[in-house]
């Protein structure tokens, strides 16, 4: 502690800029409040629940096995993933601002972006921990459901005397392309730019909302809206549907929410297509595009946010 | 504004819009205030009388309607006005998940501090708030004078110039009040600049060299604590071991004098509740 009082502070005080040092210990700060508070593994755990769940449908054959597998693995990932995002964003900011937290934080030389961009990044590494995790168990039980259901499909055509090369090359070819891939990957890499763009809107959000309930629901909305643009934009290139009011809405709705269906390669990993990497790509720029575009107005609501 | 002012509030006027079918409210109304550096300024008031609005201006929580806010010449609307001030908001709530000392890491790395600076920094302040023995104890569990003297300890430590105290014993108990009153008492004697608001009285004047009283969010009286409270009229005179036949000499004498010169009253001092609770309480602490 200095003895002496400054008398010409202002002349030496330097700015303040973006620090992504300052960002980091903000998001990890974030990441650690969150993991100690058992979200992840309790969505963990009700992931393996129904990964566990997956098992339990009849089966004909190998194929419909791994496909069943994969379909409700993937289908709560993708629920994991969006409910963690959403709740964790719509409880962080107002539970800052009510506990006064943030007076502490802000009244330090942090400027309100790196504090809004090192939330999002926390509640991000959380989604993206789980993902990871949750990926390398699913790819894990694939491999070896894969191997097993192969080994019995083979061992059911040699006892059936039908195991001709031809006939053993088919079943292989089919296995290794409903079991595990690069696309499963990619599959988790699309539900997680899908939760990542749905958590930059509950964060925009909760910084105009009263209340988390608000954030909660009014995100869960503009998800359900998010997926059905096809829709919106179909109705809007009809000219002669609806009133203009109607279309207006529709137009500011359409403007509003993202196009969350440009997420959507679950169901062709599901039924073995591949997935080219231009899709990745378009999936990816789309993903940061639309997430720049909603930080940048969370960051100017918030900013002008009086606390 | 002078050049060594802690603190500037240069006709502050704030006004905060009402809502659906409700009018705008005034909170503060033309107020001006110089903090000098080194000195415990006490802002008194009751509630709703501006002073903790007026302090959210100042960090920059809040913007100013009119007026401006500085803070060692720097203008509270820059971010950079904070690095060389520390605050402890009333009832501060931390990360109920981090321990004591995470917390200081915490705040230090968001003030460009790390490494061993910091470790060693975030200790010293253990140490100076009396928190070494629960540094590692997660946050969620300390007491509400822990708490305040944890808010004291993440205020300072990034080492600022100013220390901005919002309610800084409340609700808390008197031994724990004696401890932040002692530290701010301690932080004036290291040329900190403290800027403080109170409900209690007595406290903010044991430890403010200056005072200002707001009220409806206008100032209605500053000045230098002594200058305010003293009684210009009166004279006060405490005698230790006092015998009989000198007090009756002294009253004779009063008698004697005429004129306007009149004996008030004469007995024996009190002690004041909280330092007999602090006798009490330190008592049955001994072995």
């Amino acid at each position: 502690m200095s003895d002496a009082p400054p008398t010409s502070a202002a002349a030496r005080t330097p700015p303040v800029r973006f620090s992504p040092r300052r960002v980091w210990t903000l998001a990890m700060a974030t990441l650690t409040q969150l993991m100690r508070m058992k979200i992840l593994p309790f969505l963990l755990l009700f992931c393996v629940l129904v990964v566990g769940l997956g098992f339990g449908f009849s089966v004909i054959n190998p194929e419909q096995q791994l496909n069943q597998l994969k379909t409700v693995s993937l289908a709560a990932l993708q629920v994991f993933s969006i409910v963690i995002g959403v709740v964790s964003t719509a409880l962080l900011l107002p539970k800052d601002l009510e506990d006064r937290t943030l007076y502490t934080i802000l009244s330090k030389p942090v400027p309100r972006f790196d504090y809004l961009l090192g939330k999002l990044l926390g509640v991000l590494m959380l989604i993206g921990a789980g993902l990871i995790i949750m990926d390398a168990v699913l790819s894990l039980i694939l491999w070896t459901q894969q191997s097993m259901l192969l080994d019995a499909a083979l061992s059911h055509l040699r006892l059936e005397k039908q195991d001709s090369p031809e006939v053993v090359a088919q079943v292989r070819e089919i296995v290794a392309r409903q079991g595990l891939t690069w696309n499963l990957h990619w599959a988790v890499w699309a539900i997680f730019l899908k939760a990542s763009v749905v958590t930059t809107v509950a964060l925009l959000l909760s910084c105009i909302a009263s209340s988390t309930l608000f954030t909660i629901v009014i995100t869960f909305c503009v998800t359900i809206i998010g997926h059905g643009e096809a829709l919106i934009r179909e109705f809007l290139f009809q000219p002669h549907l609806g009133s203009m009011a109607k279309r207006i809405a529709t137009l500011a709705l359409a403007a509003i929410c993202p196009d969350l269906a440009q997420f959507d390669i679950v169901d062709s990993v599901v039924n073995g297509e591949v997935v080219p990497w231009a899709a990745v790509y378009d999936m990816t720029g789309i993903a940061v595009l639309y997430m720049t575009v909603y930080l940048f107005v969370t960051h100017l609501i918030f900013v002008e946010k009086e606390l | 504004m002078s050049a060594t002012s802690a603190v500037s509030v240069n006709r502050l006027t704030k006004v905060f819009k009402g809502g659906l079918g409700k009018g705008a409210f005034r909170a503060v109304h033309d107020l001006s205030i110089e903090v000098k550096a080194g000195e415990v300024y006490g802002l008194i008031g009751p509630n709703g009388s501006g002073k903790s609005t007026t302090m959210k201006v100042i960090l920059g929580l809040l913007k100013p309607t009119e007026g401006e806010t500085s803070i060692f010449g720097v203008p509270s609307t820059e971010v950079a006005s904070r690095h060389s001030v520390g605050f402890l908001p009333e009832n501060p709530y931390f990360y109920k998940h981090l321990t004591g000392r995470e917390t200081l890491h915490f705040y230090g790395s968001l003030c460009g501090m790390r490494g061993e600076k910091l470790k060693q920094r975030a200790s010293e302040m253990l140490a100076l708030t009396g928190l070494e023995d629960a540094a590692a104890r997660r946050v969620g569990g300390y007491s509400k004078g822990m708490l305040q003297r944890l808010g004291l300890a993440q205020a300072l430590i990034h080492e600022p110039q100013l220390l901005v105290l919002d309610e800084p014993t409340a609700g808390v108990d008197p031994s724990g009040s004696r401890i932040i009153r002692d530290l701010i008492i301690e932080f004036r004697s290291r040329g900190i600049t403290v800027l403080v608001t109170s409900h209690l009285l007595e406290q903010m004047q044991e430890v403010c060299d200056r005072v200002g009283i707001m009220a409806r969010g206008r100032m209605v009286r500053e000045g230098r604590l002594e200058d305010l409270i003293a009684v210009e009229n009166q004279t006060e005179m405490v005698l230790e071991n006092a015998s009989p036949a000198l007090l009756a000499k002294i009253h004779e004498l009063v008698k004697s004098e005429g004129g306007d010169t009149r004996l008030l009253r004469s007995g024996h001092p009190r002690t004041t509740l909280e330092r007999l609770f602090l006798e009490a309480t330190n008592e049955t602490k001994k072995p």
